[in-house]
């Protein structure tokens, strides 16, 4: 086929029209906010509150879920079990569910009358409108992100490489810990970042569940209703820049800990 | 010392039935069998990486059928060698001695000791991704022996090493055998089980259907299956018949076979070795047994010199040493004459395949 080919010239333009829609908008967003504005944003107390409480909970809420949805990846990719499509079937679902219902049926298992509430009351602990009601919000729609990439990189590991570390003495546990979960740390890493990136962009659920304190996408459409897009406009870059600092960070480090992962046994 | 008792295994549509075998002490067996005739599962088995559904697997009297993988202490050796990537040579060799919470100066002792007997000393701080065929065989062996196990299994060790190398990689496992170590080869090459093994299990569809010391294996194959494997090209369906004293076969082609004495069914199955036939360019007295004339169809090269493919009534796959081929001019439209003592028809189990 030749390069100029009509073919790949309808590629090309489509391909641009694609990049371009989602460019322009976020382009057309910096370009119309000024270093001044941004300078005052920066300086805002509020909004620097809000995109701390946003990062961290988001974090948070990734961390002490991968505890639970590691492991649940690795069977989901090595076992069979009765109903193991319903299984996957329900992980799927808070992808596929109005994030505002979402926010709903998370607000109803930790209301005082739910199942956690209740229980988190008897400690004296409440959690609508607290990081920890935010956090189980962010992690419910976005869990689904960090499962599935771990269970990915699960399946993508050979068998045979678990199967000759048992025989050479190894325990279930130390398999898992020394070959399984290291040759799936990319995907696992992959997951965390688009489970973390996707809780710390939650709206729709976590609106519901606290408006206050507010984390930065709330804080965001607060400004917006209250005072109109100008206003909006520059919290909402600054949240992009750090969000995206972070991203690349995040990138960054799970790119480097798979290549140092390597070398410590040798010293051993 | 490793004996298998009804071993009967379902995998898919595949089905590993009623396996019975003893292996010595010492000993240096080599399962032969095609690939998908069930050797790896086999071996799978006996590794403790599956569970037989019936049957018993006992090593020095102990019924290990059900004993954990890692308390066996059997070492087994991947066809693809399953060396860890996110480890270097010298944590893959480590790796069962971390396992057992060794201490740090004897891992490295150790260490170091098997990787200088497997010559690969040069490799402890590499990286495996970039190694060889055969250096990963090396520390996939290393990896084992250092577990000191009381039977070694080699699932197809050969297959992807480079030929230069295969010699040097016997010679190890020939070594290790002689040191005293009890090892379960399996393999698909006929050479490398003849080179190698003390004693041949040919393995076929989930059944072991020959088993003895490689010359009575391949000198008195029970099968079709087991003659190829020897290299004999030469099968021969025949009713047998007695004519006075004198047993005859006749081959569906018509051709009329001497036999010596004995006793023969009705009909079956014959093989001549390629190598039992002798071919001339004239032809000789009517003693020699077996004589018949025909024209050469095909000549290629084989190992022993060259294949002749004769049309003499039935097709004979005739291998001729260089130097006799050369002195004989034969071409691949001569008239030749082919013969074969008696003692070369060797009948198979009733005819069967």
């Amino acid at each position: 086929m030749s390069r100029n080919s009509p073919f790949n010239w309808i590629l090309l333009i489509l391909s641009s029209l694609v990049l371009l829609f989602i460019l322009a908008p976020l382009a057309g967003m910096f370009l119309h906010t000024g270093g001044s504005e941004l300078l005052e944003t920066v300086n805002d107390q509020e909004v620097r509150a809000s995109i701390w409480l946003t990062i961290w909970v988001a974090f948070a809420a990734t961390f002490f879920f991968a505890i639970g949805a590691i492991p649940l990846a690795w069977l989901l990719a090595r076992k069979e079990f009765p109903m193991k499509n319903v299984v996957q079937g329900i992980i799927d679902l808070p992808v596929v569910l109005p994030h505002t219902a979402a926010g709903i049926a998370v607000l109803g298992f930790i209301s005082r009358d739910g199942l956690l509430g209740k229980a988190a009351n008897s400690v004296g602990l409440t959690l609508i409108n607290n990081p920890g009601g935010i956090a189980l919000a962010m992690a419910f729609v976005s869990i689904p992100f960090l499962i599935n990439a771990a269970r990915d990189g699960f399946t993508a590991v050979p068998e045979r490489l678990e199967k000759a570390a048992l025989s050479l003495g190894a325990s279930r546990t130390r398999v898992f810990f020394t070959i399984s979960l290291p040759l799936a740390w990319r995907s696992i890493m992959t997951g965390f970042v688009m489970m973390f990136a996707r809780g710390m962009s939650e709206f729709g659920a976590v609106v519901i569940v606290a408006y206050h304190p507010m984390v930065a996408p709330v804080l965001i459409y607060e400004r917006f209703s209250s005072f109109g897009l100008k206003y909006a406009r520059p919290a909402a870059v600054l949240f992009i820049i750090v969000a995206l600092a972070v991203f690349i960070l995040l990138r960054l480090i799970s790119v480097r800990k798979k290549e140092t992962h390597i070398l410590p046994d040798a010293e051993a | 010392m490793l004996k298998l008792e009804n071993i009967s295994k379902k995998l898919g549509d595949f089905t590993l039935s009623g396996i019975s075998m003893e292996i010595r002490e010492g000993e240096y067996y080599v399962l032969l069998g095609r690939s998908g005739s069930g050797k790896t599962q086999l071996l799978e088995l006996i590794a403790g990486l599956n569970e037989a559904d019936s049957g018993k697997i006992w090593l020095d009297d102990e019924d290990i059928t059900f004993k954990k993988i890692q308390d066996r202490n059997i070492g087994l050796v991947f066809q693809d060698y399953a060396i860890f990537p996110n480890l270097i040579v010298f944590g893959n060799i480590a790796y069962s001695l971390h396992c057992r919470k060794t201490d740090k100066p004897t891992v490295k002792k150790e260490v170091t000791r098997i990787a200088k007997e497997l010559n690969i000393s040069h490799l402890l701080n590499r990286f495996t991704h970039n190694l060889s065929g055969g250096e990963l065989q090396r520390v996939a062996l290393a990896r084992t022996l250092i577990t000191s196990p009381r039977l070694l299994l080699l699932d197809e060790p050969l297959a992807s090493i480079d030929a230069s190398l295969k010699d040097d990689i016997k010679r190890t496992f020939r070594q290790l055998n002689r040191k005293g170590l009890t090892i379960i080869h399996v393999t698909h090459d006929y050479s490398e089980a003849v080179s190698l093994a003390t004693r041949i299990g040919v393995i076929h569809n989930g059944r072991v259907i020959q088993e003895g010391l490689p010359d009575d294996v391949f000198g008195k194959p029970a099968n079709r299956f087991v003659a190829r494997y020897a290299g004999i090209r030469n099968f021969f369906r025949v009713r047998f018949s007695k004519e006075g004293l004198s047993w005859k076969a006749e081959s569906d082609g018509k051709l009329a076979f001497n036999l010596t004495e004995g006793s023969y069914p009705e009909e079956g199955l014959i093989i001549i070795k390629n190598s039992a036939i002798s071919i001339y360019n004239a032809e000789l007295p009517r003693d020699t047994g077996n004589c018949f004339k025909g024209v050469v169809k095909d000549i290629s090269p084989c190992e022993q010199g060259m294949e002749l493919l004769v049309e003499a009534g039935e097709l004979f796959y005739v291998d001729v040493p260089m130097n006799d081929f050369k002195k004989l001019q034969i071409t691949d439209t001569s008239d030749v004459w082919i013969s074969f003592p008696s003692e070369a028809c060797i009948v198979l189990n009733g005819g069967s395949v």
